[in-house]
């Protein structure tokens, strides 16, 4: 591993050093947090900010972080609980996460944040394979209304913007929310693959996501839900086919809890420079996303409307859900009846054949070390950081297979911690906790 | 212009200094961050994406195809030598690997599994260079009915690892498909079994049991046994290459497991646990001598290593023909794709050829550098294991902790890291198997998603299992995959 990774570990900080060579600039670190895995739409949110952030020189380092999942809920739950009072650091959200609020019932919700901005939005596309019957949304609909469940409708998470569209198209047309059968998929290409493939009768998803199928001819798009239709995009409105709806996906920017008003104005006007910097005009045109920068009071109004049109939407989809065939009832069910069954004849069989290897129990020792070394390391983690708490398992892991050279040991055990600290924290800018340090390296 | 043409301008375009710089830094740090638990090539390419902004897209390309790639090479190396697989392309690896270098064999697993992902990643590269837009199409003919028919056929696979006592075996399985329970419900947005705290809700990751039964529970097993017997002395035979019956035992796997491998990476649902496993149950089916299989046969090492580099290729094909991710490392490529202004989808490679074929040609090269960069650090890697014991175990955990840590900045991650490490040395001191767990966790939740999509699509129908032909074949080749042995055993008899 030595030289090869050294060389490369070179070459990657002298490209970090050249990117991060700008002008001085106004603001020395604001972490941004992605409350979402690499690759999808609010991560892609928060790097295109960082580079428009440091680019403008405004900051002169805007880590991102990744806390992915139920829809940003929990990102947003540590956000409140880990990030209260601080001045440095914002988060990605959205509306996906007013529909991952209701879903999944969080404990936390967007009133327990500091809203500063929306930055964007994305329109959504309801697209059917270029083989399906369906010609147009009008013949869809004819279908969906004489019997809603014989349509299967395909797109991202339970509870986010394309199962959210459904429901509004639903409503509108007259049917119940609760008898849409809607297909959830975990994002990315697992619903693209099902829509091209025809799984599915018709699938919703952001227009970005399906602009370049809809381009090669392999779906077509039967309606767009902007309330005007687009310049260069051939695709005619939901309102100019009778259903009075507008709908998108934005995304927008929370700081935490208890903010103090002078930080407060500090990152308005932070994210007021950035949204005019050329790096970020660029991305918007790079990504096809909207310009709805928007802030205030007129956005709290704005948000404000948008919970309850999404908790209207989803409780009405939940409504009559209990009685549904997609049930998950036996299942979870026989798999812990067969963890106690088998789990009931292991112990027997161990028992029986005289407790197994472990009546001599002369390896107790070494592992109640290595066991309080865990605990400790857990203890230090969060606490006193990376570095105190890597030593000291380092340290103590090594004592429990031999505690001869304790000297030796602990040199290791502080090289090995701040080397790995050093590597990742500051060459590849991932996020470990600093703590007692925080000032020494 | 055919396809050999554009190749030629590929390899041209990828030829020139500059380019094969960036391949070279790819595969290096690919095989650095796949040796590293935890930190896989999709947080690699994602922490890269802002430095290499600067970039043109080419070179870009071409460094994160090498790490994707190199990514696949490095990570069998801890498996081999440690017991310690850092994701799970790497798991069955492990099983006879561990065994092998337990043996004094641990560079002759290394090398066929370096030869391996050479002839894989090769062979691999060549269909998707040649096959691309019919594999893709072939893919989208499988729907929810057919990817939980898959994972029925990959439920097969857990009958080869189970071991000498079925109650362990099903125990473990069971545990697995307990632990993938955890989470939310994907098709309704209900939490299940999350008992009200917001880090269990998108259920528990695949690599922190990983992670936490081999690594961290090796270590402990390690330390309690240290406790107890004379430490092990492993008398390293050789530092360097395969001997001949080596050889001979290696190339049908690579074969094999390339075929096996390479057409289920195509498919955008699944990973690499399926194609891995597999190909291993497929070699101690085929072997003369099964009851080797788990005590050292390089065949469980040979196939799975070819099988898991050829589904990394595999997993190319959707995303460049139709702009599909099917894996992480797919996603985040994809999201660099869109970075630099390119759209990926059914019109790539007729709007950017340069760049498409530039990188299918820098794939072949990166094979060639990683095989000339691998083989001789073969003979360094063997070494490893003559490292004292006690700052390799340190070492191990302090990396376990770290790239649990960086999945999701989640404190809870940890916990669950080292509680699963204490379940592994309890498992390992009762001779439970470890790897039907971790098959639990990935095809539980897989099968249950896709049975009950299936279900919702077809209204409640059941049938649709059977009127589906490739539905229906598949279950059909599980049905024989259980039966068969039972009926030569009874004819034997």
């Amino acid at each position: 591993m030595t030289r090869q990774m050294s060389a490369a570990l070179v070459w990657v900080a002298v490209v970090a050093w050249a990117a991060g060579a700008a002008a001085q600039p106004a603001v020395d670190e604001l972490r941004i947090i992605a409350p979402a895995a690499p690759g999808g739409g609010w991560d892609q949110t928060a790097r295109v900010m960082q580079t428009a952030l440091q680019r403008a020189g405004l900051v002169r380092i805007a880590p991102v972080e990744n806390v992915p999942g139920a829809a940003g809920t929990i990102g947003l739950a540590r956000f409140i609980g880990a990030e209260a009072g601080r001045r440095d650091v914002v988060m990605v959200s959205g509306l996906i996460m007013l529909g991952g609020i209701v879903t999944h019932h969080a404990p936390v919700t967007l009133h327990d944040v500091t809203l500063l901005a929306r930055l964007t939005g994305e329109y959504e596309v309801i697209a059917v394979p270029a083989t399906s019957p369906f010609r147009t949304l009008r013949d869809l609909l004819d279908a969906f209304t004489a019997r809603p469940e014989s349509i299967s409708w395909g797109g991202g998470s339970a509870g986010g913007s394309d199962q959210i569209l459904a429901g509004l198209v639903a409503d509108a047309v007259g049917v119940s929310p609760s008898r849409v059968n809607y297909i959830a998929f975990s994002g990315g290409g697992e619903s693209l693959a099902a829509i091209l493939g025809g799984q599915v009768s018709v699938g919703v998803n952001g227009l970005a996501e399906f602009a370049p199928q809809i381009e090669a001819g392999t779906l077509r798009p039967l309606a767009i839900s902007s309330a005007e239709r687009l310049p260069g995009v051939e695709v005619p409105t939901l309102r100019e086919q009778g259903l009075a709806i507008d709908f998108e996906n934005w995304r927008s920017l929370v700081a935490p809890p208890g903010v103090a008003p002078a930080d407060r104005a500090r990152l308005d006007s932070l994210i007021a420079a950035m949204v005019v910097s050329p790096a970020w005009r660029e991305s918007l045109a790079r990504y096809r996303w909207l310009d709805r920068y928007l802030t205030g009071d007129a956005f709290l109004q704005f948000a404000a409307a948008e919970e309850t049109r999404v908790r209207d939407v989803l409780r009405k989809f939940a409504a009559g859900q209990e009685s549904s065939r997609t049930s998950p009832e036996p299942y979870p069910w026989l798999v812990i009846a067969g963890l106690l069954v088998t789990g009931a004849l292991l112990a027997r069989q161990i028992v029986r054949s005289g407790r197994g290897q472990s009546a001599e129990g002369s390896g107790r020792a070494p592992v109640a070390l290595l066991a309080a070394a865990a605990v400790l390391h857990l203890l230090l983690l969060e606490r006193a950081g990376f570095v105190l708490a890597a030593a000291v398992l380092f340290w103590l892991a090594a004592r429990a297979f031999d505690p001869r050279h304790p000297v030796r040991d602990g040199m290791f055990a502080v090289g090995v911690s701040v080397s790995t600290y050093l590597l990742f924290a500051h060459v590849l800018h991932l996020s470990l906790p600093a703590g007692l340090l925080a000032g020494w390296l | 212009m055919n396809t050999i043409e554009l190749l030629r301008g590929g390899f041209d375009s990828a030829l020139s200094w500059t380019h094969l710089l960036w391949a070279f830094a790819g595969v290096t740090l690919g095989t650095a961050v796949g040796v590293l638990p935890g930190i896989g090539p999709a947080l690699t390419v994602a922490l890269l994406l802002p430095i290499t902004f600067n970039l043109d897209p080419t070179s870009a390309f071409i460094m994160f195809g090498g790490i994707y790639y190199g990514a696949m090479y490095g990570g069998s190396t801890t498996s081999i030598l440690l017991n310690t697989p850092g994701e799970t392309a790497s798991i069955a690896t492990a099983i006879d690997g561990y065994a092998m270098a337990r043996q004094g064999r641990g560079a002759s697993a290394l090398t066929t599994a370096a030869i391996g992902s050479f002839v894989a990643g090769t062979l691999a590269t060549i269909a998707l260079t040649f096959f691309s837009p019919l594999l893709a199409s072939v893919a989208l003919r499988f729907g929810p009915a057919e990817y939980f028919a898959l994972a029925v056929l990959a439920f097969t696979t857990v009958s080869a690892l189970i071991g000498g006592s079925l109650t362990r075996g099903l125990f473990s399985l069971f545990l697995g498909l307990a632990l993938g329970l955890v989470g939310i419900d994907q098709l309704t947005g209900d939490a299940r079994f999350a008992f009200g705290i917001p880090q269990l809700l998108d259920g528990i990751d695949v690599l922190i049991l990983v992670i936490g039964l081999f690594a961290v529970g090796e270590t402990f097993y390690q330390a309690w046994r240290h406790g107890r017997d004379e430490p092990e002395v492993i008398a390293l035979q050789t530092f360097t290459g395969m001997s001949r019956q080596d050889w001979s035992r290696s190339w049908r796997p690579w074969l094999r497991g390339t075929a096996i491998g390479f057409p289920l990476g195509v498919l955008p649902v699944g990973g690499s646990v399926i194609p891995t496993f597999l190909s291993y149950s497929v070699e101690k089916r085929l072997s003369a001598t099964p009851e080797e299989f788990g005590r050292g046969a390089i065949e469980g090492v040979a196939g799975p290593e070819a099988a898991n580099n050829a589904a990394a290729a595999g997993v190319l094909v959707p995303l460049l023909t139709l702009g599909l991710p099917s894996s992480a490392t797919a996603a985040v490529l994809l999201a660099a794709f869109e970075q630099y202004g390119l759209q990926p989808g059914p019109l790539l490679f007729s709007s950017r050829p340069d760049l498409v074929w530039t990188l299918i040609a820098s794939l072949y090269i990166g094979n060639v550098m990683l095989l000339v960069l691998n083989l001789p650090l073969v003979g360094v890697w063997a070494r490893v294991m003559l490292v004292p014991r006690p700052l390799l175990f340190g070492g191990i955990l302090v990396l376990a902790s770290l790239g649990t840590y960086s999945l999701n900045a989640s404190m809870l991650d940890v916990v669950l890291l080292f509680a699963t490490g204490v379940v592994g040395c309890a498992m390992r001191v009762h001779d439970v198997p470890l790897v039907p767990a971790v098959l639990g966790l990935v095809l539980g939740p897989l099968a249950e998603l896709q049975f009950r999509r299936a279900l919702a699509i077809s209204e409640g129908d059941l049938t649709v299992f059977l009127t589906r032909p490739l539905c229906a074949a598949l279950l059909a080749v599980s049905v024989a995959a259980l039966i068969t042995p039972a009926v030569v055993k009874v004819r034997r008899a």
